[in-house]
């Protein structure tokens, strides 16, 4: 992944407001044709690094450089971006609003009314494209809000909770399209709490606590780094192997599954043996990967 | 640029396509037309017949005089003050019960009768009327006492005595016909005293010597300034919607992440004033139609006012309109709904008040320094420089010097606006005092 030079690099940014510093010396790169988590709590300052990156206020020090160039407005129309805080205009037509945002993109015309046909059509909208906005629900909002932020095919796409307010069947075709402009070589970056989603979604993952950055990396690689040695079991019938202080650290109930915390240097291979010896059936054994829910909890507590 | 257009084009459709402005621009004129022109129409009806009163004459001598002024309802012509004269050296002709028609002025709306004392007491007479009041076959009673022509006291009962306008009327009566009948025992000609009365003509000239632009000029002045005043109420909050529309459908970080503050704001204050705009052209445009109808019809001559001065109340005009909007912009970009915002932009509003209060100064000395300051001053110069270009025509490099500081104005507020507005967006939408505010125009 190094071979291709970053999208976007951040290089040592720090912004305050006042006496409250929003974001503390955060330097991370992000690649094209990756999506790139940016994950933390509430009030991290997740909010404050994306509005740098999109132009709408620039950093007090540290440098926001965009396609190898220092960010410029100019270079606001290569970007798509869906805040958090967002929403439509009531009295409008959908159709209309979208020729709007896209003009204001420099989008306009045919080509402007071409894409808003494709992507109405593709998020099943367009027969509300001559409706207005209050008499879409929540979640068709939320679509037209997305299409906001792609219709004019930018090279970095930066989506700030896109899922909130989305039903299962909403969830997964957003998640398809933003996978679709991953495969189409577009760099995304995804801002969100909901951990299963990002974790399904995300190549790579910068997570931020405090204004400052506390993990950065491949997601795969960061979830290897924090194994715990821990196994998932299902079996039937068991003589107290489990309670063995000289091998599990500590037992606990997850759903069907007993989830075995081993003690430090004891390996899996060695449980997998002892429980074959003792005659237990064994159905199911699985290394456990911890969660990026667990992650996040877990270094967010080491903070505070 | 291109955005900024796409601004100005969304805010000047949204709004001219709804069905308020449609309607607001058919019957804007129609309300104003009602609004001058019914009081005068229902002053003039009323509803329910005439008046009907009955006159209790103790000096036996006033009756036909009231009754004249009453049933004529206006100032007596010369005809009708020798009639009268004639008629009271005849002397008085109580025995006849008479009934002056109403209808014979279109405007009288009185029917009067004459009660005869014929012996009885005024204290009878009065029962008998209050009887008449109480079934409704009366209106009201007026009793003349003996000595009215001295200094006594003419007396009027009315049922409605809450109804001013009709008061009002019997007493101006009372006193013409009180008036002619002193001046007949004087043996002094009220027709005399009428042509005496009669106001001059007056023609007034500039210093030039020639016809002064008059009247028919300030009243343009004038009227620059009602109609910067009422525009500004009317579409002010406009603006202030406008302002304050992306914060409440929070869409404004969508905008700013797509083009710069300044520009935006522009846009917003552009289009919403050419919706201002369109408005009043459609309603200037009618009226204009309307009066050139109404002069061709009547052959009233049209009021003559120099070209120039239409130009410079167009500009002064566009100039106060948009100085006093932009304040509207600056308020909306503080406050987060349109209620706050229109209770904080009054006090601004009423400096245009003060503009109309220093216009008496400026027409007597339009070459004070007073004068000069206040046309030099944004908030006043539409009125202020508008009243001395009527009077005394500053010399040119004023006027320019005026406007240059309008647009100065119109720019730095705007500016100060989008500021404002980016800033506070980024605190997350919270509503900004103004310590606060000065320091996010200062800062980042």
């Amino acid at each position: 992944m190094e071979d291709t030079k970053p999208t976007l690099i951040l290089d040592h940014v720090s912004k305050s407001f006042g006496d409250f510093v929003a974001v503390s010396d955060l330097s991370l790169q992000v690649r094209a044709g990756r999506v790139f988590g940016l994950i933390g709590p509430n009030g991290a300052g997740k909010t404050t690094t994306i509005r740098m990156i999109v132009n709408i206020t620039a950093p007090d020090s540290g440098r926001v450089e965009l396609f190898g160039q220092t960010m410029r407005t100019a270079m606001q129309d290569r970007i798509g971006y869906l805040p958090e805080e967002r929403g439509l205009y009531k009295k409008m037509k959908i159709g209309e609003q979208l020729r709007f945002f896209a003009e204001l993109k420099d989008l306009r015309g045919a080509e402007a009314e071409k894409r808003i046909d494709i992507w109405l059509k593709k998020l099943d909208l367009f027969s509300w494209k001559e409706k207005r906005t209050k008499e879409l629900s929540k979640g068709m909002q939320q679509k037209v809000q997305f299409i906001t932020a792609v219709i004019h095919d930018p090279d970095l796409v930066i989506l700030d909770e896109p899922f909130s307010g989305l039903d299962p069947v909403n969830v997964e075709l957003i998640s398809d399209t933003i996978l679709e402009q991953k495969a189409a070589g577009k760099t995304i970056i995804l801002s969100t709490h909901q951990m299963e989603i990002a974790e399904k979604l995300c190549d790579d993952v910068c997570m931020i606590n405090r204004s400052h950055k506390v993990l950065d990396g491949k997601l795969r690689e960061i979830r290897r780094s924090f194994s715990r040695n821990a196994v998932a079991l299902q079996f039937q019938g068991e003589d107290g192997l489990l309670n063995d202080p000289t091998l599990v650290a500590s037992i606990r109930q997850h759903g069907d599954d007993t989830e075995v915390l081993l003690v430090p240097g004891a390996s899996p291979q060695e449980l997998l043996r002892r429980l074959v010896e003792a005659n237990v059936a064994v159905t199911k054994f699985e290394l456990v990967e911890p969660r990026l829910h667990d992650i996040f909890i877990e270094k967010v507590r080491e903070v505070a | 640029m291109r955005k900024f257009l796409a601004v100005v084009k969304r805010e000047y459709i949204q709004r001219v396509r709804t069905k308020f402005f449609i309607v607001a621009t058919v019957l804007g004129p129609l309300f104003l037309a009602g609004f001058t022109i019914l009081p005068a129409v229902m002053f003039g009806i009323r509803s329910g017949g005439p008046t009907r009163l009955a006159i209790l004459d103790e000096s036996g001598k006033m009756y036909e005089r009231v009754a004249k002024e009453l049933t004529s309802g206006k100032k007596p012509s010369d005809e009708d003050a020798a009639q009268t004269l004639e008629q009271t050296s005849s002397g008085n002709n109580n025995a006849k019960e008479k009934i002056d028609q109403a209808n014979k002025l279109s405007r009288t709306s009185y029917l009067v009768e004459d009660v005869p004392l014929k012996g009885r007491s005024v204290a009878d007479s009065r029962t008998d009327l209050e009887k008449r009041i109480q079934t409704h076959e009366l209106d009201g009673y007026i009793v003349l006492p003996a000595n009215l022509l001295k200094d006594g006291q003419a007396e009027f009962r009315l049922r409605n005595a809450a109804d001013v306008f009709t008061v009002s009327s019997v007493a101006a009566a009372i006193s013409r016909a009180v008036r002619g009948e002193r001046l007949a025992e004087a043996r002094i000609d009220e027709k005399l005293v009428d042509e005496a009365s009669e106001p001059i003509k007056l023609r007034t000239t500039g210093a030039g010597g020639q016809e002064s632009k008059g009247e028919a000029s300030f009243y343009l002045a004038f009227g620059a300034g009602l109609l910067i005043y009422m525009s500004v109420l009317l579409y002010g909050q406009f603006v202030l919607g406008a302002v304050i529309e992306e914060k409440e459908t929070r869409i404004a970080e969508i905008l700013f992440s797509s083009m710069r503050a300044f520009p935006l704001m522009m846009g917003k204050l552009i289009g919403v004033s050419l919706v201002a705009l369109t408005q009043l052209g459609i309603w200037g445009l009618a009226f204009l139609i309307f009066s050139v109808w109404a002069a061709v019809g009547s052959s009233i001559p049209l009021p003559q006012i120099p070209a120039m001065l239409f130009v410079y109340f167009v500009i002064y005009f566009l100039m106060g309109y948009f100085v006093y909007a932009t304040v509207y912009a600056v308020v909306g970009s503080m406050v987060t709904t349109t209620q706050e915002g229109g209770q904080m932009a009054l006090p601004v509003v009423l400096m245009l008040v003060a503009g109309f209060l220093l216009s008496r100064n400026i027409i007597r000395s339009p070459n004070s320094s007073l004068a000069f300051w206040t046309s030099m001053f944004p908030f006043f110069a539409p009125i202020t420089m508008l009243m001395r270009i009527v009077t005394e025509t500053p010399p040119l490099w004023q006027i320019l010097l005026s406007l240059g500081i309008g647009v100065a104005t119109i720019i730095g507020l705007v500016w100060v606006a989008s500021r404002i507005y980016r800033v506070g967006m980024l605190m997350y939408g919270k509503k900004a005092t103004i310590p606060e505010v000065w320091r996010w125009v200062r800062q980042s």
